[in-house]
């Protein structure tokens, strides 16, 4: 379903070239949950963002469904992030003016017009008010992000990434700010998702524990992929992979 | 849809926004009361200006007048001047004419046994045709608005003339010399030249008692008591003696200038509260001043009233000249070329106060950038996060352009609303700053207006508004380009 091929992108920090990605190949498959384990630096992060068309490669092409989208227009670009990948961050980066509501109904507020957005105006927030019942935060909607906790802070922003019913789900360290417990907590919604609405998921993170959860485990080490546990069954079968992170 | 959310939300909670808003309140507040008050002055000023002159006129330098001839050589009386300029193409279009002299004088009068003078400008008029031609009548004090205004004397006047006399009679008698003069009283008949009866007949100073308008700051004395209060006093009240001495003979004497004089009794003021003309015209009779200055049958200005000035004072200024040929010093001209330089004057104060007060709108601009960069630095994960979830560079551009557009228009919103209620209440906000300083915001002695005039315009009012709008988005225009380049995963990076 989203394919990279050669990937490479290196930054420029004061005239000196750190190169990130180095001809990096990944294929995610449609339904599948895949988490993406290395060690800081070996260029998770930037895959994510180049998967997700925040960022362009420097060479080398992603695809989705067979058709590049790296080189896309940038109008078509936005359109895609705001339809079809849906974005969990770390530090959960909701906009402390808003709502919880507001928040989540974002996605569809930047993907319509105020006359768009007036006419379809119930059913989005039909739509919303129904994740955030789903993702346990039905009783907080008026709520500003300021007055959440970590863990309903990242839920609503769960929530906010499936507004659009994307089609993949990419999330930067879902678990890295959230104590064991509600990182689980997290983890487990994912993978509720994944099961039940068919969600592709390509998750990043450091923590070996959650990737359990995960169908497949890739390691990247100095900008390529190292390792793939492949289409192998999740939990204890990745033991040996785990072993080498 | 984000764009009109996030711009309402950042005003809603930004504070430092309402910085910007004040500024471009203050400024727009500002140029509307300014102009307002400028435009009230001009407006006063012009109506004052017009007001002691006729829509159009037609003066001469020369000492004796106009001299227009007819086909025989016939010098023409104004009278049959007048019939002329009413038989030309000019005259379906002309309400009323009014001949008139101009000349400047010296005015006499005794004041607490002082003789005092003063330079005046000396009008001759004949009432009637005066008001005809519009602004005389009604800056009259006594005969205000009267359509029939006189040289006339009240009873009231004339009584206060007969107590002058008896005075001046009294002191007369007082001054019983007690030493006997040694030189004789009467010179000797021989040494003098033989009189010529034309001569004295003509230096005589005029018997007949002839009322004369007089100019109310001449008439009026003001000064600061104790308590600094304007006081004024009456110097010369209806019926008090002035004499006015002037040049005239010229047609008799061959060109020659004669000092002339003639005694006149106060019968009105003239307040225009205009201090030029308070303080310098003098009106009298003009066959009186047509033969203090031997010009009988000639006159120094024509003052006309047109139907419709607006519409036909090209034409009728055309007709004229048509009439009064230049080159015999004649000048035809309508009220405001008439007064072009106090007029371009003003104007040329107003555009430059306005431009040196739209440098506040300017400053506002400035607090507006110097803010938005702030709040563009402050918002740089949020930029992050919108571009994250499909918002575009032009859409984040868009944001802050609003913000700058929704400032500008609460700012000029709450300016204009501002401005408006403190020109509304300009004299009462005066009045209260000058009970609290102690000092006069208004001197009314210097103006001579009662109150502050204030005149809005509300096209001045939407292009102060429409501008300084304009200066708050295109300030905001820097801060929402920088935002709008901004690199989404460099400001998902930052923290």
């Amino acid at each position: 379903m989203l394919t990279a091929e050669n990937l490479c992108k290196a930054y420029r920090r004061h005239a000196v070239r750190v190169p990130v990605l180095n001809g990096l190949d990944l294929e995610v498959k449609t339904g599948e949950f895949l988490s993406i384990v290395g060690a800081s630096g070996s260029g998770k992060s930037t895959l994510l963002h180049l998967l997700g068309t925040l960022d362009a490669p420097d060479s080398g092409r992603i695809l989705l469904d067979g058709r590049r989208i790296d080189n896309l227009p940038s109008r078509d670009r936005d359109a895609l992030r705001n339809r079809v990948f849906g974005y969990i961050f770390q530090f959960y980066h909701l906009l402390p003016e808003l709502t919880t509501l507001d928040n989540v109904l974002m996605p569809a507020y930047i993907g319509h017009s105020v006359v768009g957005w007036w006419k379809a105006r119930s059913k989005w927030r039909a739509r919303a008010v129904e994740l955030l019942t789903k993702v346990g935060l039905g009783h907080r909607m008026h709520h500003r992000p300021g007055q959440l906790s970590g863990g309903e802070m990242q839920r609503a922003a769960v929530a906010r990434a499936l507004l659009t019913s994307p089609r993949v789900l990419l999330a930067d360290e879902p678990t890295g700010n959230l104590d064991a417990a509600t990182g689980d907590e997290i983890v487990r919604l994912l993978r509720d998702l994944n099961r039940e609405d068919g969600v592709t998921i390509v998750m990043v993170t450091h923590n070996l524990d959650i990737v359990t959860a995960t169908d497949r485990v890739v390691r990247m080490v100095g900008g390529v992929v190292t390792d793939d546990t492949g289409a192998r069954k999740p939990a204890p079968f990745h033991a040996p992979l785990l072993a080498a992170v | 849809m984000y764009k009109l959310l996030l711009c309402v939300r950042y005003l809603q909670t930004r504070y430092l926004a309402f910085i910007c808003i004040v500024s471009v309140m203050l400024g727009v507040a500002t140029l509307i009361v300014v102009n307002a008050v400028m435009s009230g002055f001009s407006t006063k000023l012009k109506d004052r200006l017009h007001g002691v002159l006729s829509d159009v006129i037609v003066d001469t330098d020369r000492s004796d007048g106009f001299e227009i001839n007819d086909t025989l050589g016939k010098a023409l009386t104004p009278d049959e001047v007048v019939a002329r300029i009413m038989a030309s193409p000019a005259g379906p279009k002309i309400a009323a004419v009014t001949p008139t002299i101009e000349v400047f004088a010296i005015l006499q009068f005794n004041f607490r046994g002082q003789a005092m003078t003063k330079p005046v400008r000396l009008i001759g008029i004949d009432p009637e045709g005066r008001a005809a031609v519009g602004g005389f009548a009604e800056y009259l004090v006594r005969q205000h608005g009267h359509a029939r205004p006189s040289f006339e004397l009240t009873p009231e006047a004339l009584k206060q003339h007969e107590l002058n006399r008896q005075r001046r009679e009294r002191a007369d008698a007082l001054q019983v010399p007690n030493v006997p003069d040694p030189k004789p009283l009467v010179p000797d008949p021989a040494a003098l030249p033989e009189p010529d009866d034309a001569v004295m007949k003509r230096d005589m100073p005029v018997t007949k008692l002839n009322g004369a308008v007089i100019g109310y700051t001449i008439a009026h004395f003001r000064w600061r008591n104790e308590q600094g209060e304007v006081v004024e006093e009456a110097a010369l009240k209806p019926g008090d003696d002035v004499t006015l001495f002037t040049a005239g003979g010229s047609q008799i004497d061959g060109g020659r200038i004669r000092p002339v004089f003639g005694n006149f009794l106060v019968t009105d003021y003239l307040k225009t509260e205009m201090s030029e003309y308070d303080q310098s015209f003098v009106y009298v009779p003009l066959d009186v001043l047509q033969r203090l200055r031997t010009m009988e049958g000639r006159c120094t200005a024509f003052q006309i009233k047109l139907k419709n000035y607006e519409a036909d004072k090209k034409d009728v200024v055309d007709a004229l000249r048509g009439i009064f040929d230049p080159r015999t010093g004649a000048r035809v001209a309508t009220w405001e070329e008439h007064q072009g330089s106090l007029l371009a004057a003003i104007d040329v104060e107003r555009g430059i106060l306005n431009l040196l007060l739209f440098m506040i709108v300017g400053v506002a601009g400035f607090s507006i950038l110097a803010i938005f960069t702030m709040i563009v630095s402050e918002k740089y994960r949020d930029i992050g996060i919108l571009k994250s979830l499909g918002a575009s560079n032009h859409g984040v551009m868009s944001i802050f352009v609003c913000y700058g557009l929704l400032l500008g228009t609460v700012g000029c919103g709450l300016g204009t609303a501002l401005g408006l209620t403190i020109t509304d209440n300009i004299n009462e906000i005066e009045m209260f700053l000058t009970r609290v300083t102690g000092k006069a915001v208004f001197p009314r002695d210097v103006y001579y207006f009662k109150d502050i005039p204030t005149n809005v315009d509300m096209v001045n009012v939407a292009v102060v508004n429409i501008g300084a709008v304009a200066v708050a988005t295109l300030f905001s225009l820097l801060p929402a380009w920088r935002a709008a380049r901004l690199h989404p995963v460099r400001a998902l990076r930052f923290e």
